[in-house]
């Protein structure tokens, strides 16, 4: 009997004898794999949609007077020495007017006594579409204000600000209910064992006297506490899913839908989620037989 | 192979269970302690099996110190050392089969080895019809030769036996001598405490007497014991028995309890 066989064959044994409880545990694991990657999904699928709603974000710098080609190329360089931009574009006064008016269409004749240099010049702006850039864009306008013949920075402040401030409190929750997660799962992965090997005292105290190494002794709960968090985040990601296709399903069609397109986590997510489970419940195992045995 | 040197154990608050015990027990033998109950039989296997620790002196089992010895090397030790406990100490819950099993997976043996080895032993003890019995279904005699076969089953070295014989009547008392007889053969050291006169009454027996956690006697093999069997009854002390000698001076063990008596 070699020693792995040994550690299988234990561990069998223990969650054959302890089933009850190690139900309770798995679905404690799943219902925080649950909250947790719930959470995580809302917060990625929330920064996707910013990303998509931050299509149309620019600054527009409003400047005193025409810039030429030279005074161009030095606000390019200053710009871009701030932040990574997509495109920078120098509208003229007569480029903004001409604008003014397509956009007046049928009252564009409201313009025929208005000189054609009556709106400033200006640079449109255009960041890299992140969620970096959302929370970066109030320096980038207050940077931009600074530069030489800049009369005023304008952008979607209101809508910028009011999204910001709606994914730091996701940024937040997802913060929280991960602690949740790992202080859950790491406390009733340790409680749970430790009243296991309450329970077997007399069982522990004959393997020692019988020579059992504290490996031995040890890795069946180890092995235990890592299967109880493969399975436990197994059925949390499982459930999660069924929700999900759920939630499509029951809202498919719906304006909000419409706009955005939702997804669920790629592979890479799924098994993070679940190697950290397995890691976390494996670890609340080994810390509490670690001070039991060394009792 | 086991080797006692001025051991003492003290239990606290004072009490004295062994005081300045020196014994050596060679390889391949058989030694009985006997003594009254509290004599300090129990504490000495539990010091040679690494349980307790002596307050002083040296205890060594195969030229190991057992005080200077890492917890891993205990561990390893006792796989090599089969105990008999006094209280059996089964797991109730698991069968006969599993406990005895337990002595020989933590030493990482074959199933193959376990299983035939598990049938071989209660065949010899005769209870081989209780294989898949749950230990707590079992009668004390019962329990008492599962103890046994969970003791020898990992061919140890060394077997401590704590009153092996206490449950059992004369017929499975054979029995069990018998096995410990075959293993001493085998080349297994063997030391069993025991209050029953019947398993050591035997010339070639070396049996060593504890009184108040200190070896009050020694009758050695080479003492052929030539007198004609006593008559045992109520009343009939051990040390008429055995005709056992104070090992310093020689003095017949009775007249020396006799003078302490009066």
């Amino acid at each position: 009997m070699n020693f792995l066989f040994a550690v299988f064959s234990q561990a069998g044994r223990n969650l054959l004898q302890t089933w009850r409880t190690q139900i309770l545990s798995l679905m404690t694991i799943t219902l925080s794999v649950l909250i947790f990657s719930f959470f995580y999904l809302v917060y990625t699928n929330a920064l996707q949609a910013g990303e998509q709603l931050g299509d149309d974000l620019r600054l527009i710098v409003y400047l005193d007077e025409e810039a030429a080609p030279a005074l161009q190329e030095q606000y390019r360089e200053k710009i871009l020495k701030f932040d990574r931009v997509e495109k920078i574009n120098f509208i003229s006064s007569l480029q903004a007017f001409n604008r003014f008016k397509e956009q007046l269409d049928e009252d564009q004749d409201v313009l025929s006594d208005i000189p054609q240099n009556f709106l400033p010049p200006s640079i449109e702006v255009y960041p890299v579409r992140s969620l970096d850039t959302l929370s970066r864009i109030k320096r980038f306008s207050d940077y931009l204000q600074t530069l030489p013949g800049v009369i005023k920075v304008q952008y979607g402040r209101e809508w910028v600000e009011r999204f910001y401030t709606f994914i730091e409190l996701l940024r937040i929750v997802v913060i929280l209910s991960g602690s949740l997660l790992i202080l859950t799962t790491t406390f009733m992965m340790a409680h749970s064992i430790r009243l296991t090997l309450l329970t077997r005292q007399k069982e522990l105290e004959i393997l020692h006297l019988v020579g059992a190494s504290n490996s031995y002794i040890r890795m069946p709960f180890f092995l235990e506490g890592a299967l109880l968090g493969l399975f436990g985040s197994i059925a949390g990601m499982t459930a999660l899913y069924m929700l999900f296709n759920w939630i499509e399903l029951r809202f498919a069609g719906s304006a909000m839908l419409g706009m955005f397109s939702f997804n669920f986590f790629p592979l890479p997510v799924i098994a993070m989620i679940i190697a950290m489970a397995i890691v976390l419940c494996a670890c609340g195992s080994f810390s509490s037989t670690r001070k039991i045995l060394s009792r | 192979m086991v080797d006692l040197t001025k051991v003492t154990r003290t239990f606290p608050p004072d009490v004295q269970a062994l005081v300045d015990v020196s014994l050596q027990v060679n390889r391949g033998e058989i030694l009985f302690l006997t003594g009254m109950s509290g004599a300090g039989k129990t504490t000495l296997l539990r010091l040679i099996s690494g349980i307790e620790k002596p307050t002083k002196g040296y205890v060594e089992v195969s030229g190991m110190d057992l005080s200077k010895i890492s917890r891993a090397k205990i561990q390893k030790l006792r796989r090599r050392i089969g105990v008999a406990y006094q209280d059996f100490k089964l797991l109730p819950e698991r069968t006969v089969a599993q406990n005895i099993a337990v002595s020989m997976e933590v030493a990482y043996r074959s199933r193959l080895f376990i299983r035939k080895q598990t049938r071989d032993l209660l065949a010899q003890l005769h209870i081989d019809d209780k294989y898949n019995t749950r230990a707590d279904k079992l009668s004390r005699g019962e329990q008492q030769r599962v103890a046994i076969a969970r003791a020898v089953a990992n061919k140890p070295d060394l077997i401590l036996a704590d009153e092996p014989t206490g449950n059992l009547d004369a017929e499975n008392t054979e029995l069990v001598m018998n096995l410990f007889h075959r293993c001493n053969e085998g080349g297994t050291t063997i030391l069993i405490a025991t209050h029953d006169s019947s398993i050591y009454n035997r010339p070639d027996s070396r049996v060593v007497t504890l009184d108040s956690g200190q070896i009050v006697a020694t009758k050695l093999d080479t003492d052929k014991d030539t007198s004609e069997p006593m008559p045992y009854g109520p009343g009939t002390l051990l040390t008429d028995c055995l005709n056992l000698v104070d090992k310093n001076t020689s003095e017949p063990i009775q007249n020396k309890l006799d003078r302490k008596e009066s």
